[in-house]
């Protein structure tokens, strides 16, 4: 058999002088689809190549801009990245084909960013693939913007190809329920108890370090049904927030307390937040500065005082706030004067009562 | 529920969480600003009444915006309270070099070539007796104008000059039902017209007049002048939207302090809006200087009462229930406590203008301003003796109708508190709105002396916090402050921030540059620029000796707080461009070489290589 290969030429579309100028950021690599994924035939479906040996199909190509494009990195673009899989949904090849990271200002080059990429491939996406405990942050220690978005990018574009060939359980789509707008008094313990209030508490020891106390005591929740969102940030605060909300967006609160922190301080320069995410169906949400209101106490009656907190708004319509998400923290911390990331990962599920019947 | 049972309750339930999360001990967390209104003051775990702190440890925000004014600086100030530190300066009648305010043509359009400044009084738009959180108004004593700043973007948005008028001094919006009118004062009282054509009354001071101007706060124009023959300096507005008043030290005309002094009576002036308004549509007034001024003057009109009060009286400031006006005595040691809802009767003649005086406490010697708790309780600020003083109002309007025995028990008196060094303003928080809430008070003290390391021999002012929470004053905190703010207002957070925004409306400024370039018509040439972290849109740009350059800069960062500065070497040209906002300046290129352009405001890792050259050629 004759065998098929794609080289792509790559498309240069920028044209404005501004971008011009960071011409020194930018990399861009020539790619053909083999580089992913070991196959002589490639077809082109809606979002993904099928990837044939033998006659064959042994695994899936795909372009990340066609499946998470809005996924940006500290540079404000989306890093397009190439990913191959194979029909079991182990990667079987990663490559960057184009991103303008400044990993440059932080003495990084770009074989640290390569190196980065060269963990994924043998990795089943039905794994976590959470950044400092699957994936390590080793090789671009510094940069954790860029290493959180193209985690995001990888296993995001991975899992919507994975559950389109059935790899991972498509959600079967029930009726999509409503949020209850009743709104009942509720006291800090009760939300607590109810699991509308979901706490992460990360000690000392979870770290490795020595200590008998909670170095991040971290609580998040939807903050949209009233009941919750009313009583957790105060009538005004929540009129205020929801009137940010464009129709059928949702907003999470985070609060923390401790040594630790959530927010970190990437988020100064980048406007990305790099120590947390969440996940929903495969869909990874990232939070930029612009989604991001202080809130800087808790009014729901027996709340502790907290150090540092936030409303993030998760912005588009994709986020259904009645179906379970997951909370991943990615926590930077020090042993000495290495820099160690561990991440944390809890489940939220709206309770019952704050839905309608 | 009352405030202390509230916080012993809060304090009983956290121990209660504590012990069901089943954690001993978790590292300090620290005492959260809670932004409902409700919470800010349980959430001070010190916040006993009477013991509030005003520690606002790292990443917690202050309860309050502060607004103060800048004095001769020209400026507005934002202090956070009750921390005291000092956020922001909004240049508004001076020259910023930071920012390029009185650089760029945007600010220039406003400032019309006037670089100086005197601002007295700040105050905030109102809806329904407190602040809606959408303007600020400040006066300009030294060249009679008004400007007015949007706090969403925390800026000067439009000035408008006061015609006619001199000293304008005394500043206060309309409270209800909401801000249509701005009211100022004129505290010089000088001829009118002040010009040319009426050079014969240049030396007659029996034929100066003072004007109560009323600003249209929506359009920032004039909508009329009240002429009378009294000077006028502080302003205030009722809150029921029926009258501005003012107090007036120089009823005589004098032109000399000896003059000024010689009345052993001044005046305290009410205007009566629905009179103003009758006279507007009537047609009662005169075209001068481009403005309608409404002759207002004793026998000419009956716009305005003139209630007596001891000779040289300073501030006039409300009750936030509606129902007094107090008029500080200044020379004399007494306060003035007028009845507003006896005014009406005053003006249909039925009783007379110093029958609307309910009471004549003596505060202190020099007793200057006053403001509120909101618990029927007066804090007036007294120069002379350097104290606030704190006294309850209607124990003074009972020791009144007692007669003079009673009063001079002056039981009405609950606190006198030195401070340090005589003090002007003095104002609480939300005390000029109907949600005065008794916790904090700022006694703007006009000397510092020994209070802060020696600076040299112009020294600071000296802004102290004091905790009105409990029966007692507290001194809590001395702030140093620069030349030289007079009077502020104290605003709960949770009406300001969330209007501020974070970035600007890109396509707000017509110019706003998407595409650099450079486009030349003769000897005119406009550069239009964008600026990213760490690059300007263009690198180089050559220009003629002569040419005649407008630079027009859009920052495109949209990350909050990545702002851009523009400085053009040699050519003394700085501003600085917050996400997304847009400036522009005008400059003829008249030095041949090359030129740098490189950012002032630290904006990334690169920032030092963010510059581009301009050549201009000989």
């Amino acid at each position: 058999m004759k065998k098929l290969s794609f080289f792509l030429v790559l498309l240069l579309s920028i044209t404005s002088l501004v971008y011009a100028q960071w011409e020194f950021f930018e990399h861009r690599y020539k790619y053909k689809l083999s580089d992913v994924l070991k196959a002589d035939r490639f077809i082109k479906k809606d979002l993904y190549w099928e990837g044939y040996r033998n006659g064959k199909v042994v695994g899936y190509v795909f372009l990340s801009k066609e499946l998470t494009n809005d996924l940006v990195g500290y540079s404000g673009k989306h890093m397009e990245t190439l990913i191959g899989m194979d029909t079991e949904g182990r990667i079987t090849g990663v490559k960057v084909i184009y991103h303008s990271e400044p990993i440059v200002l932080i003495g990084l080059k770009e074989d640290n960013y390569k190196r980065f990429i060269k963990q994924y491939p043998g990795k089943s996406i039905k794994s976590p693939l959470k950044l400092g405990k699957d994936i390590s942050m080793d090789a671009i220690t510094g940069a954790t913007v860029t290493a959180m978005v193209q985690n995001a990018i990888i296993a995001g574009s991975a899992r919507k190809v994975a559950s389109k060939v059935g790899i991972l359980q498509a959600r079967v789509a029930k009726k999509k329920r409503k949020l209850s707008t009743r709104y009942v008094r509720m006291t800090w313990e009760e939300l607590l108890r109810e699991g509308a209030v979901k706490n992460l508490r990360v000690s000392y020891r979870d770290l490795g370090l020595k200590g008998s106390e909670v170095y991040l005591d971290l609580y998040f929740g939807l903050v949209v049904p009233p009941s919750i969102g009313r009583n957790i940030l105060g009538q005004r605060a929540y009129r205020d927030i929801m009137g940010r909300l464009k129709e059928g967006e949702s907003a999470i609160f985070v609060f923390g307390r401790g040594k630790g922190s959530f927010k970190g301080s990437g988020y100064a320069r980048g406007g990305i937040f790099d120590r947390f995410n969440i996940e929903q169906n495969n869909k990874v949400f990232v939070f930029r500065d612009k989604d991001y209101r202080i809130i800087t106490g808790i009014a729901a009656n027996g709340a502790p005082d907290i150090k540092e907190g936030g409303v993030f708004i998760v912005r588009g319509k994709e986020f259904d706030p009645t179906m379970p998400f997951k909370f991943t923290l990615t926590l930077p911390y020090r042993v000495g004067a290495k820099k160690i990331f561990k991440s944390f990962t809890v489940e939220y599920r709206l309770p019952e009562r704050f839905l309608e019947e | 529920m009352s405030e202390k049972s509230r916080s012993d309750k809060k304090g009983f339930k956290r121990r209660d969480f504590l012990k069901i999360a089943g954690v001993a001990s978790v590292a300090a967390a620290g005492t959260g600003v809670i932004l409902p209104k409700e919470k800010i003051f349980a959430s001070s775990k010190r916040g006993k009444k009477g013991h509030l702190s005003n520690e606002v440890k790292p990443g917690e925000l202050d309860a309050y915006y502060g607004f103060w004014s800048g004095g001769h600086s020209g400026e507005v100030r934002i202090i956070g309270v009750p921390s005291m530190r000092e956020i922001k300066r909004i240049p508004v009648f001076n020259m910023d070099v930071a920012t390029g305010w009185g650089i760029t043509n945007e600010s220039r359009k406003l400032l019309k070539g006037k670089y100086t400044g005197d601002t007295h009084h700040v105050h905030g738009s109102y809806k329904n007796g407190t602040y809606d959180g959408r303007y600020l108004f400040v006066n300009d004593k030294l060249n009679n104008r008004v400007a007015r700043i949007r706090t969403d973007y925390m800026e000067v948005d439009a000035i408008v000059e006061i015609p006619n008028a001199q000293g304008t001094h005394g500043l206060f919006p309309q409270r209800y039902p909401k801000t249509e009118w701005v009211v100022a004062n004129s505290e010089f009282q000088v001829p009118v017209p002040n010009d040319e054509s009426n050079a014969g009354a240049f030396n007659k001071p029996k034929e100066y007049y003072g004007l109560h101007t009323i600003i249209d706060a929506e359009r920032m124009s004039i909508v009329c002048q009240v002429m009378v023959d009294e000077n006028m300096d502080l302003a205030a507005t009722d809150y029921k939207g029926k009258y501005s008043m003012t107090t007036s030290y120089n009823t005589e005309k004098g032109v000399t302090i000896s003059e000024m002094l010689a009345a052993d009576y001044d005046y305290m002036l009410i205007f009566h809006w629905g009179r103003i308004r009758e006279a507007l549509r009537k047609g009662k007034y005169k075209w001068i200087s481009g403005v309608k001024v409404i002759d207002g003057r004793k026998g000419h009109s009956d716009i305005v009462l003139r209630i007596p009060v001891p000779k040289n009286p300073h501030g006039v400031n409300i009750s936030p229930d509606g129902k007094y006006a107090i008029c500080s005595g200044k020379v004399s040691p007494t306060c003035t406590v007028v009845d507003l809802d006896l005014v009406d009767k005053a003006f249909e003649g039925k009783i007379k203008p110093e029958d609307c005086i309910v009471a004549q406490p003596e505060i202190g010697l020099g007793p200057l301003h006053t403001t509120f708790d909101g618990r029927g309780n007066a804090y007036t600020s007294v120069f002379i003796d350097s104290t606030n003083v704190k006294w309850n109002i209607q124990k003074a309007i009972e020791a009144e109708k007692k007669g003079p025995e009673e009063k001079k028990k002056k039981e009405y008196i609950i606190d006198v508190l030195d401070i340090h060094y005589q003090v002007g303003h003095i104002m609480a928080s939300m005390a000029e709105t109907k949600e005065a809430d008794g916790k904090w008070l700022v006694s703007l003290n006009k000397f510092s002396k020994d209070r802060f390391l020696n600076a040299g021999p112009y020294k600071v002012e000296n802004d102290q916090l004091v905790d009105i929470s409990g029966k007692k004053l507290r001194l809590v905190h001395d702030s140093p402050a620069y030349a030289e703010p007079h009077d502020c207002i104290i605003v709960r957070r949770d009406i300001i921030e969330p209007r501020v925004k974070d970035r600007y409306n890109m396509f707000e400024h017509p110019l706003a540059v998407v595409k650099s370039g450079v486009e030349r018509k003769g000897r005119n040439v406009t550069i239009r620029m964008t600026s990213n972290a760490p690059v300007y849109g263009l690198q180089e740009v050559t220009l003629k000796k002569g040419d005649r350059v407008t630079l027009i800069v859009t920052n495109h960062d949209e990350i909050s707080d990545l702002s851009h500065g523009v400085a053009i070497s040699n050519y003394n040209i700085n501003f600085v461009i917050a996400p997304f906002q847009t400036k522009s300046v005008t400059f003829t290129a008249d030095k041949p070489g090359v030129f740098w352009v490189y950012c002032t405001n630290f904006c990334h890792a690169l920032h030092l290589e963010m510059r581009m050259r301009i050549i201009v050629e000989p």
